[in-house]
Parts: C-alpha cells; structure tokens; sequence
C-alpha cells in the first residue's frame, strides 16, 4: 500500500505546511498529557498526516489510530501561534479514514449519525422513547458500563419526546430583533428545558423566536466522523432552512460551532458564519446592553466548565461567566487549560477508557471545590458530567441558571 | 532476538514501538532535521532506564534521550539507527523540600508544572525558557535552558544541585546533592549542557526560588534600535540588573500584535520590556533609574504596566514571539548567538546587512540583557535554492558574532544544528579536551553520538591525528 489522499476534504498542503513543529500546542492536548507520547499529540498527527500526503505513509492500522484516538477538542488550535487549523485538517482526515479504511461498523456509524437517523425526527423520537422506558426502569443501575453510564448521565425523559420545531414566540420587551433557533437532533427532546430557557430569555431580550421548519441535525458528529456525504446532505438541509435569517442561535456548543463552518461543508456565499451566535454571545450581549437584568449576587458558587466546541472552537470564554454571575451566582474557575472532559461525541462510546479517564479527572476538578451546581454549554459535557459527578451534583446550561434566576 | 524483542522481553510488548508512522513522527524534534529512529521507549522509571540502556549496548545500538522534543537544535534527532528514550512519563514530583527550598523531580516533568505546584508556597523555578508551557526539566538540563528571567538568577545551571544519572554501563550514579558543596569534582556543571552525550538523566534536585514580594513591567519604545541597545548597556553599566530585559524590533513587534493584541507600540523601531523584581521600594527606585537611562538615550516612551494583568499580556506576547514569525513563511531559522553587551549595535546592523545580501528577511527578539541574540529567518523550505541561502546566512551571521567576541549558542545548544560550527570558538585542543571528558563518560560512543561536537574533534580518532583545522 502506498500513500496520499484519494478525497476532496482530505487535510490541504496548506494547512499542513503552517505547522512548524514547535510543540507549544502539546501542554493543552488531552491525549498527550494522558500518554507523554508524540504520537499522541497534535504535532505528531499533523507530521502524520504529512507523511501520508508526502507518500511517505499509508493510510494504515496505525495512522488511524493515531487519528481517531484524538478526541477533535481543538485546544491545540488556540494554543498554536503559527494558526494551524488542526480541526478542520482531522475532519479531513476522518473522510480519509472512512474512504481508505471502509468498515461494515463505520458505514453504519455513519449512516446512524446521517439523515436516516441523528437526522430524522422518528428515528430519535423512537430512541427517546426507549431510554425513557430504561429510564423508569431504572436501567442505568443494571445495564452494562458503557449504556448504564450514558443513560445515567440524561435528564429524566418523557416518553412522548416534546418538540419546539415550527414553533414562533413573540418578544417580551421592545423589539430587537428575530432569532432563529436550532432545534438540533438530541438537543429537542432530550434537553427540552436548555430550549425553553433560551426561548425565554430571547423573548425577554427583545427577540422573536423562531424554530423554522425543514430543519435538521447540524451534523457535526456525523463530519466529525468522516462521513461527508451525510455532513454535507444535512447541513445543506439547514442552510436551506434558515436562509431568510440575521440571526441564528444554537444553544449547544458543539452544534453553534460546527454551524458557524458550514463553508466547508455546504458553500452558499459570504456572511453565514457572522450570523451563527451561540446563545451564551446573545445573552451576555443583552445583559451588557441592559435589556436583561443583573440579579444582586448570592455568593452560592457555580463551578465553570468550558465546553472544548465552546471554548477552543468559537473562542468563546466570557460570555457564559458574565451569564451565571448576572443569574446571581459566584463563577467558579476549575481548569486554566479548558482540557477536554472526554465525552467528545461519540468518542464517550468508541473509546469508553480514554474517555472515563477524562471524565474522571474533569469531575474531580469539581469536586476539588465548594461548588455543587455546575454550569456547560453544551449537552455532551453535561451528561458526561453527570454521570461522572454522582448525585448530589446539578449540570444545567448557563442560560438556565440565568432564566431560572430572572424568573 | 531483536533488540526490539529484548526491550519488550522486559517492559511488555505494548511499551516498545518499531512502526514505520510512529519512527516518522519521532524522527523530528523542534529543529529543522530529521533522523532514523529504530524503536521508541517510554521508561517509567529509573531501573527501566537501566535495562534500556544495557539492552541497547549489548544490541551496539545508540541511545537518544528526549523530553518533550522542543529543543531547536536537532539534539534529539538520531544521525544513525537508534532507541530514542522518551522520559516524559517519568514526570513526577518526588519531594518538594520547603524549608530547604529544593525538589527532587523526573526528568520527564514539565518546566511550567513545577512552578504551578509549588506557587502556593510561594515559590517557583527560575529558568522560564520560552517553551516552558511543555519542555521538561531533563530537557533543560541538558541544554542548560535559559529564558528571559535568567538575567538576574542564572540559566539552568545555576538551578540544579543534585542529578541521577544512567551511565554507560547501566550503573545509576548520583551527581551533586543537598549538601551545598558536595566533596569530590562537582561533575553536576558536565552534565548540565550535555545536550544527553554523557548519560540519561533520571532525577534531578533543582532550587528552589522565592518570589518577589514586588515586581513591576516597564515598556519602552525606541525610535532606533541603537538607542535601546545603548540604553541596555547603561543600565547594567549602572549596576541595576532586571530580572529580565528583552528586546523586539518593529517587525517582531507587528506579528506579535497581529497575533494576541498585546499591547505594544507598533510604531516604534525597537520596544524593550525589562521586569524588575524585589523590595517594593527597591523596584520603585530602580523603575524610575531604569525609565531616566531610557530617557537620556532618546526612549519615545516608558511605560509601567497597570497592573498584573498587563504585564502578564506584555509577558505572553514576548513568549510566544517564535511562534508567531510562521504568520510569514512556513519555516524559519532561529539563531541564538551570544555576544558582548558592548557590541549589540554593531551586531544588530551586520545581521541586518547579512540578512540583505542572501534576500532574506529578518526580525529580532532577544535576551537583550545577556546579549543573546534571536535573529529569527522566515523562509518557505519549499522554494529551491532557499535553504541554502538560509544555511549560509546562518553561518556569517555566527562567524560575526564569534568574531564580536561572543560565542555559538546562548541557550538552545548545539546538537547538529551547530556541530560544524564549534571550531570557530575552540581550538582543536579545546575540542580534544571536550572529547575526552566525553570519553571518560562514555567510551563507546552510546549516548548521542555524532552530537555537539564535530567529527575529528578527538585528535586521535581512529588512531591518527585528525587533520589540522
Ligand atoms: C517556541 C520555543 C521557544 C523556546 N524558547 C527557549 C528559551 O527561551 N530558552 C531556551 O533555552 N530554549 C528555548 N527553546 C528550546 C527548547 O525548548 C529547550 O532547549 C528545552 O530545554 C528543550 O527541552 P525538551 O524537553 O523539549 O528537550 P528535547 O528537545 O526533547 O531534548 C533536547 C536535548 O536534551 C537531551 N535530553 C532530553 N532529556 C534528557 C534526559 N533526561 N537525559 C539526557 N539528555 C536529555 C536530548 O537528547 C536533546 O539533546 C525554545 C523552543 C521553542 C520551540
Ligand atoms: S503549536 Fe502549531 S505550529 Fe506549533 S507544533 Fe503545534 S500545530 Fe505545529
Ligand atoms: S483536537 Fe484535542 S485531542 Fe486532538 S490533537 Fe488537538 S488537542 Fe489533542
């Protein structure tokens, strides 16, 4: 077997060539601090990736390895003076993988995270109602580790999944606009109460709120994965959908910051990702311009967790503290470096050691301190978190905290 | 058997890698080159140092020890087929000694991490290479790592009291120790800077430092870098020594504020940052001495920082500096040159003038208060014909600075990078001394070979004089 790409999203000689090796993005890099291994770092999957470009390397056992041992946190974007896109070169590597290393397990994968099933509104709709009747009985304390811990991590589900989709609610205060809203795959049924406080909170700011219909899953793990033609097929769907709109607003990181690089992913002209907001930008921008109000502070600590897609791929830090504190309450540092709390998508079920590994350490930063309510932004974290965390411990989205508290 | 199969007949198949990807990744370190690694080791602990090492002999294999692979110098790059030990798993912190203020630490440990650790005791780690944020101690050690607040507390040497060491034969030796003058030759000074020629470091007792109880960041701008370097010469000339004075030129400062807006005048020729550090009154005093010398040498402006949070913005622009010149090219070559205080001006326009001949842009940033210069090259290695250009560049702008009476490398080491270019600075018995000493440390040529110093430089090799240099 020789080497080189055989796909269009295969990673480009430009981003490759930006990387300088000066190792300054291995501190933040989860995999590396848990093995010291270079092989394991950002560099060393980069200079990887090179040498298959180069024809020095095959797409191989180990090259794929190396590639889908990475969890695609981008802590090692931010931490790289040289602005290596190291995100969207492994998406392309992920496309690689599914073309030069086809699996009947992949293809399925792939299909389950494509249209026939994140993307449509039965297929989840069936899930849901099955991990709620797991739910009430009580499957999370006998079913096997990996399925028992993820159960474990939901909110408590209806079994008839509710839905906001073609829903339209007029603002509460002077109009300042109309935003749309992402309904998601998951997110509608199974984080219900993170949409209706979004809701409501933009109403109260002055927004209309929109949830068009024709919409659907973002598609973020399935191009996480390398499946492309699902991540394109999905995300031309939504672009579609919300073409009439100023304002989109995804109230999950993952899904706000895979939105706002729909460029690569279903190309449509200039402007989409300026305006793609993740509702933490929404709300602090309100509370700053005083069309939302500040509650005095209680001094009860609120424990912050950055969400990698929150953090390291939109950048966005500030907003969610500015949230909590205006809710009332006292935001809590736990991690300088923002390391990834493992759940990673899907990675939380491909590789369930790493990811507990990391899931483990994130909860005990934590618990390392006085809080007992933790604020994340995005959904995959908070059932990580919960299930790390064990009763006695509230996740709930920055933006909840806030509705509840302006109530 | 194998040598790979020895290894694993001890650490356990999964611990020693031999796959073509993995030799490729590893075969690179911060430098510029690249070379053949045969199969990768992570130790976890002294004692598999030990049968490492005597596995490799036996096998006639070289060893190459690396930390985090930051060094620039291509000191981690084997020349030949070689176990490349990784010591980044031996990361711990042994014991922290507050009253004595020393640690014992792994070799593997991270330089920032140490610093964290030990901060509620108010305490840090003096040398803060500008790549501390993932190089590692025994990293540091071996190329005795400077940085920018080496100029009042010394490099690296100046920081480590004990060392363990593998040696040749597998026998674990103890360098130094807590005692302040340990008996016997203090042969800790042969292994800081050794660049890993003379065994594997495996523990290391390092010093402890206390923080100020005051510092303040001071921020001038020049509109001719003469005047800055002038004003650095004053200012130690007048007995006051900052904890750290660095120098950026316009251009360094521009791809500084395009990356991370920290704050610098982008108008100005040369900006130099110096930190002073002490008695709260004491640094008042030597601020206002250091602003006047600034003043007298024609400084646009001086500036204190308003609070800790601007100086810690200041602070990470200068760090990430090196990063940020690949905003330019794909490539670039950093020198490290050291010269006289004295001579900085003279060095500074025949860099430039160097830089010009070969086509090749140039920026500054440096340790301008020991006279450690960073001429940093940008260039696109894909371009035919550059390298070269480069490479030569390279060498006149080390010859001038030897010639200025300063010396090859300030704090990255020599590694391959300069291996040639350590005769201009020793005569060839200077470098039969070097060898020897080598020699009496290792004399089969495991650790490292082919690193530092320049073949022929034991007059005797092979049994005959080398030729006359
Ligand atoms: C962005 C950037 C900024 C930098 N800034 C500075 C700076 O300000 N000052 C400075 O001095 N350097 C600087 N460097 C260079 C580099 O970081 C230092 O040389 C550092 O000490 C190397 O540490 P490391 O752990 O990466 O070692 P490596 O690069 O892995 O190895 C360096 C050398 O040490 C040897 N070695 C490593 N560990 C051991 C051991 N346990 N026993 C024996 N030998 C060993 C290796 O064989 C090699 O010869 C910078 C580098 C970068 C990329
Ligand atoms: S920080 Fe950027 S340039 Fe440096 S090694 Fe990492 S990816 Fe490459
Ligand atoms: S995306 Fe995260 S896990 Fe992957 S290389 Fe970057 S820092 Fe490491």
């Amino acid at each position: 077997m020789t080497g080189g790409w055989v796909t269009r999203d295969a990673p480009t000689p430009e981003e490759l060539a930006a990387c300088i090796h000066c190792g300054l993005c291995l501190p933040g890099c989860p995999t590396y601090r848990l093995t010291g291994e270079e092989t394991a770092s950002p560099r060393g999957r980069l200079s990887a990736m090179s040498a298959v470009a180069d024809g020095i390397a095959a797409v191989d056992e180990t090259f794929e390895e190396m590639m889908s041992f990475c969890l695609q946190c981008r802590a090692c974007e931010v931490a790289c003076p040289s602005l290596v896109p190291f995100g969207r070169a492994m998406e392309g590597a992920r496309v690689e993988l599914a073309a030069q290393r086809p699996s009947p397990t992949r293809r399925a994968r792939g299909r389950l995270l494509g249209r026939r099933g994140l993307g449509s509104r039965p297929a989840v709709a069936l899930v849901t109602m099955l991990a709620a009747i797991g739910q009430r009985l009580r499957a999370p304390r006998w079913l096997p580790g990996r399925l028992g811990g993820a159960l474990g991590g939901l909110r408590p589900l209806p079994v008839r999944a509710p839905s906001t989709l073609s829903d339209t609610w007029e603002p509460l205060a002077a109009r300042v606009g109309t935003a749309a809203l992402l309904a998601g795959c998951v997110m509608d049924p199974w984080f219900a109460g993170v949409h209706t406080a979004s809701i409501a909170v933009l109403r109260r700011a002055g927004y209309r709120v929109e949830v068009p219909a024709g919409q659907t899953c973002c598609g973020a793990l399935a191009a996480h994965d390398g499946a492309a033609d699902e991540a394109r097929a999905l995300a031309a769907t939504n672009r579609q959908a919300f073409a009439g709109y100023d304002l989109i607003v995804a109230d999950s990181a993952g899904c706000g910051a895979h939105l706002k690089e729909y460029e690569s992913w279903a190309p449509g002209g200039e402007g989409w990702a300026d305006r793609v907001r993740d509702i933490t930008e929404v709300v602090a921008e309100a509370i700053a311009d005083g069309r939302l109000p500040t509650q005095p502070e209680t001094g009860t600590p609120v424990a912050m967790q950055d969400p990698c897609h929150l953090r390291h791929a939109q950048r966005i830090i500030e907003p969610p503290r500015a949230i909590v504190h205006a809710a009332g309450y006292t935001p809590v540092e736990i991690d300088p470096l923002a390391m990834c709390c493992g759940a990673a998508g899907v990675y939380s079920v491909l590789r369930p050691e790493t990811s507990a590994e990391l899931g483990g350490r994130k909860a005990a930063q934590v618990t390392a301190t006085s809080a007992r309510i933790v604020a994340s932004a995005n959904p995959g974290c908070e059932m990580q978190l919960r299930s790390h965390l064990g009763p006695g411990y509230r996740v709930a989205h920055p933006v909840e905290l806030f509705a509840e508290a302006i109530e | 058997m194998s040598l790979a199969d020895d290894l694993a007949a001890f650490l356990g198949p999964g611990r020693v890698k031999t796959d073509p990807l993995e030799r490729h990744v590893y075969a690179r370190d911060g430098g510029l080159r690249t070379g053949p690694v045969e199969v990768i080791v992570h130790p976890r602990t002294t004692a598999e140092v030990v049968e490492i090492v005597r596995t490799a002999r036996n096998h006639g294999s070289p060893v190459v020890a690396r930390g985090a692979g930051t060094g620039l110098a291509s000191g981690a790059v084997p020349t030949g087929p070689a176990v490349l030990v990784v010591l980044t798993r031996m990361d711990e912190i042994h014991e922290v000694d507050e009253a004595s203020r020393t640690a014992w630490v792994g070799p593997g440990l991270i330089n920032l991490e140490l610093s964290q650790h030990i901060a509620p005791l108010g305490l840090h780690y003096a040398p803060d290479p500008s790549s501390q944020s993932i190089c590692t101690i025994g990293g540091n050690v071996a190329t005795n790592a400077g940085g920018p607040h080496c100029l009042a507390d010394g490099t690296t040497v100046a920081h480590v009291l004990g060392i363990e060491l593998v040696t040749v034969d597998g026998e674990v030796v103890m360098l130094g120790g807590a005692a302040p003058d340990p008996i016997g030759l203090d042969l800790r000074g042969v292994v800081v800077g050794s660049e890993g020629t003379v065994g594997v470091v495996t523990r290391v007792l390092v010093r402890l430092t206390e923080d100020a109880p005051a510092t303040r960041t001071l921020l001038l701008a020049f509109g001719d870098t003469a005047d800055a370097a002038a004003t650095v010469s004053d200012t130690v000339a007048a007995g006051v020594i900052p904890a750290a004075l660095e120098m950026m030129d316009r251009v360094m400062v521009g791809l500084i504020e395009n990356w991370i807006h920290a704050g610098f005048p982008t108008d100005a020729a040369g900006v130099l940052l110096a930190e002073l550090a002490g008695h709260p009154a004491a640094v008042e005093a030597e601020a206002e001495m250091l602003s006047n010398i600034a003043k007298a040498n024609g400084a646009l402006s001086a500036r204190l920082a308003a609070d800790a949070d601007e100086a810690a913005r200041w602070w990470k622009g200068r760090k990430g500096a090196f990063g940020a010149v690949a905003q330019r090219a794909p490539d670039y070559y950093l020198h490290d040159t050291v010269v006289p205080r004295s001579r900085l001006v003279d060095i500074l326009g025949r860099v430039h003038e160097i830089a010009e001949r070969h086509d090749l842009e140039v920026m500054n940033v440096f340790h301008a208060g020991d006279g450690n210069l960073h001429p940093l090259m940008p260039f696109d290695a894909a371009e035919p014909g550059t390298l070269e250009r480069v490479q030569a560049a390279a060498d006149e702008i080390v010859t001038a600075s030897v010639e200025a009476g300063g010396t090859l490398s300030g704090e990255h080491g020599i590694g391959l990078e300069k291996r040639d270019l350590m005769s201009l600075v020793f005569s060839p018995v200077d470098l039969d001394a070097q060898a020897r000493l080598r020699e009496a440390f290792d004399p089969v040529g495991l650790f490292n070979p082919d690193k530092v110093l320049p073949a022929g430089s034991r007059c005797f090799d092979y049994g005959r004089p080398a030729p006359a240099q």
